[in-house]
């Protein structure tokens, strides 16, 4: 979603009006979650998407471009017949139901607003709902809110922003600032940490959330909690020893090093003359990264990135042999 | 990991002394070394002058660490002003490894740190 608002934001450069439709409902399966948006702009560019592109995105721009002429939000169904369906990658038939709305990219609108309101709470740490009455005539109304929402009827839709997750990423290397870049996209809040004001800058890392320079063990702490994926890409064993012996006992999702194996092993080793356990231990990636053979810092950074989604989504393959 | 320094300097790595936070300390100065990296913040306890208590907590190479470890071992006890008059030489002469040229300023910083936390505390 906030990754979505950075884009529309960028749109609002060739812009000034749009048309959003947003999947409110669907039968018979659907290949985005509920939620999904695209944007149809006045000047025929567009971002985002309801399905996997195909005929139900062309026909929800179709509405969306009527829409933006008549000026008015209407809900909209889209049907996929059964052959459509094959050709889609559904099992058979479907049905999408969109509200679709015309939005201004000039000055402030109120659904804009109300994503971006979500968006923060979000990357503040916590889970945000945007409640959207749809009225049967004129705009659709919203609120936001942080405490959980159930729809009311059907002409109310409740959208949940989960809470964003942490990269906490040790090391202002070209591998983080690449790593930073990728994992911002992918909706991580990223917290970049080094003990070296002239790497953690935010000339290198632009995007993002939050740069601490300091004693990297000490703010790297606060950050051990669950869900926080923790990235050692400062090759440095000076912060990496201190912090992996609290990490890898920590609740976190995610600890990875970078470091060649030769160099993994003897830190593995002075972990266990350390006291931590052989399961403690176990949890560490390092080598880290999807073994895709890359050797530039996009690339190795693309690797990590790469492992951390599999992580996220219980993938065999995020564990390297 | 093979480091190539002697036994000292590895065994006040591997098994830093005072290596903590004091409880109430009178002073205290984190000290870093920018083209490296090396943070090491050094903590003392003073009564009447005396240094009664000193620790300190290190994100810092194992030269900085070692030195960092046997410099609160030395000062445990000495007058405040005994200790800022310790010269940068004795630190690398504790560590009783050959410290390359390039390193010195790992094996000092942990003094200046203290002599910092000291003029603060004064």
């Amino acid at each position: 979603m906030a990754d979505l608002l950075e884009q529309l934001a960028a749109l609002r450069e060739h812009e000034t009006r749009v048309a959003m439709a947003t999947l409110i409902g669907a039968r018979g399966g659907s290949p985005r979650p509920l939620g999904a948006k695209l944007f149809v702009g006045e000047g025929g560019r567009l971002l985002g998407s309801v399905s996997i592109g195909g005929c139900v995105d062309s026909r929800v721009v179709e509405h969306g471009e009527r829409l933006l002429k008549e000026n008015r939000a209407q809900r909209v169904t889209v049907t996929v017949d059964d052959a459509e369906a094959v050709e889609l990658g559904l099992a058979c038939g479907a049905e999408f139901d969109l509200l679709i709305e015309p939005i201004s990219l000039n000055g402030t609108d109120p659904a804009i607003e109300a994503y971006l309101s979500a968006a923060n709470i979000s990357r503040s740490g916590k889970e945000a709902f945007v409640v959207t009455r749809i009225a049967a005539k004129g705009a659709p109304a919203r609120m936001v809110t942080s405490q959980p929402f159930e729809a009311t009827g059907p002409d109310v839709f409740v959208e949940r922003i989960p809470a964003a997750e942490t990269l906490v990423l040790v090391g202002g290397s070209d591998v983080g600032a690449g790593l930073a870049r990728l994992c911002r996209g992918l909706g991580l809040r990223v917290v970049v940490i080094d003990g070296r004001e002239r790497y953690a800058t935010r000339d290198r890392f632009a995007t993002a959330d939050e740069i601490l320079v300091g004693m990297p063990s000490d703010l790297a702490r606060p950050y051990f909690k669950e869900g926080a994926y923790v990235v050692l890409v400062g090759h440095e064993y000076k912060y990496d020893l201190p912090i992996l012996r609290e990490a890898l006992r920590a609740p976190v999702r995610y600890v990875g090093m970078l470091a060649g194996r030769k160099r993994a092993d003897a830190v593995k080793a002075l972990l266990r003359e350390d006291g931590l356990t052989d399961d403690e231990i176990a949890r560490l990636h390092s080598p880290i990264g999807l073994d895709i053979g890359g050797r530039e810092p996009e690339e190795i950074a693309l690797s990590i990135a790469a492992q951390l989604i599999a992580v996220r989504e219980g993938k065999p393959i995020a564990k390297r042999g | 990991m093979t480091l190539p320094y002697g036994a000292v300097v590895l065994e006040h790595f591997r098994r830093p002394r005072n290596q903590r936070s004091l409880e109430r300390p009178s002073a205290a100065h984190e000290a870093f070394n920018p083209m490296c990296g090396d943070r090491v913040r050094v903590e003392v306890e003073l009564q009447a002058g005396k240094i009664v208590a000193a620790a300190f907590t290190a994100n810092a190479c194992a030269i900085c660490t070692a030195s960092a470890s046997l410099l609160t071992e030395r000062v445990a006890g000495m007058a405040a002003t005994e200790a800022t008059a310790i010269p940068e030489s004795a630190m690398i002469v504790a560590l009783e490894t050959e410290v390359p040229k390039a390193r010195e300023a790992c094996a000092t910083l942990p003094l200046t740190a203290l002599r910092e936390a000291l003029r603060a505390g004064s």
